[in-house]
């Protein structure tokens, strides 16, 4: 994978992409205990937001050798897919982006805070249940998750998801 | 209803997550690797259909 994170960091310094943010079960996993994932999910922002905002990464990929399945590249043997930004909340979660390591190789990674709200806001039972785990983790900071939801309007959802019986 | 022998093994599985969520990042990637490898022999294994065709 430290070849992957590679090839998507060089996406960046090229230009192809304005900035991302891992996401999804790896994001997850970053913070909590391995989940099972397909793929690295990958939010974007675009350099130029339109209808095509995925067309520079294609043709990025082609470039490489890199091939399609399904709705997923695989970058260097890992499925990538990525994702443009689609609300204001990823958008933000792209911009504060913390730093991991993988191998000597660093990435940037959406923050335990974000990974509960964008759960949140989500909603599907998985979501709910990877929120819950974040939240059992000490890896979430609450004063900062309480400020997101607050700008989001997601307050209800985290009352809700912690009203509800505890997991097993 | 709450039973004690259950929490105290709701208890253990917590302690278990939180344990491995300190595993090193490289460490936890392999582990989904194997998750990977172990959930596709699941899917290849014709026992697991549920419903007949």
């Amino acid at each position: 994978m430290e070849k992957t994170l590679k090839a998507i960091e060089e996406m960046t310094r090229l230009g192809i992409i304005r900035a991302y943010a891992i996401g999804g079960g790896i994001a997850a996993t970053y913070y909590i205990e391995p989940v099972l994932t397909y793929d690295l999910g990958v939010f974007f922002i675009p350099v130029k937001p339109g209808l095509d905002e995925l067309a520079p990464i294609y043709e990025f990929a082609r470039g490489r050798g890199y091939v399609e399945q399904a709705e997923a590249l695989i970058i260097e043997g890992f499925p990538v897919q990525f994702i443009p930004v689609f609300n204001d909340l990823v958008r933000e979660a792209v911009v504060n982006a913390a730093t991991l390591t993988y191998r000597g190789v660093e990435g940037k990674v959406v923050k335990a805070e974000y990974l509960v709200a964008i759960a949140l806001q989500t909603g599907r039972t998985k979501d709910r249940e990877r929120a819950a785990r974040l939240l059992d983790s000490e890896s979430v900071d609450r004063t900062e998750l309480a400020k997101i939801l607050e700008r989001h309007g997601l307050v209800d959802r985290l009352n809700q998801l912690e009203g509800e019986p505890g997991e097993e | 209803m709450k039973s004690n022998s259950a929490e105290a093994v709701f208890k253990k599985k917590r302690d278990r997550r939180r344990q491995l969520a300190k595993l090193p990042f490289e460490k936890k990637i392999e582990i989904v690797l194997e998750l990977q490898k172990v959930a596709a022999e699941i899917r290849k294994d014709p026992a697991r259909r549920i419903r007949p065709k």
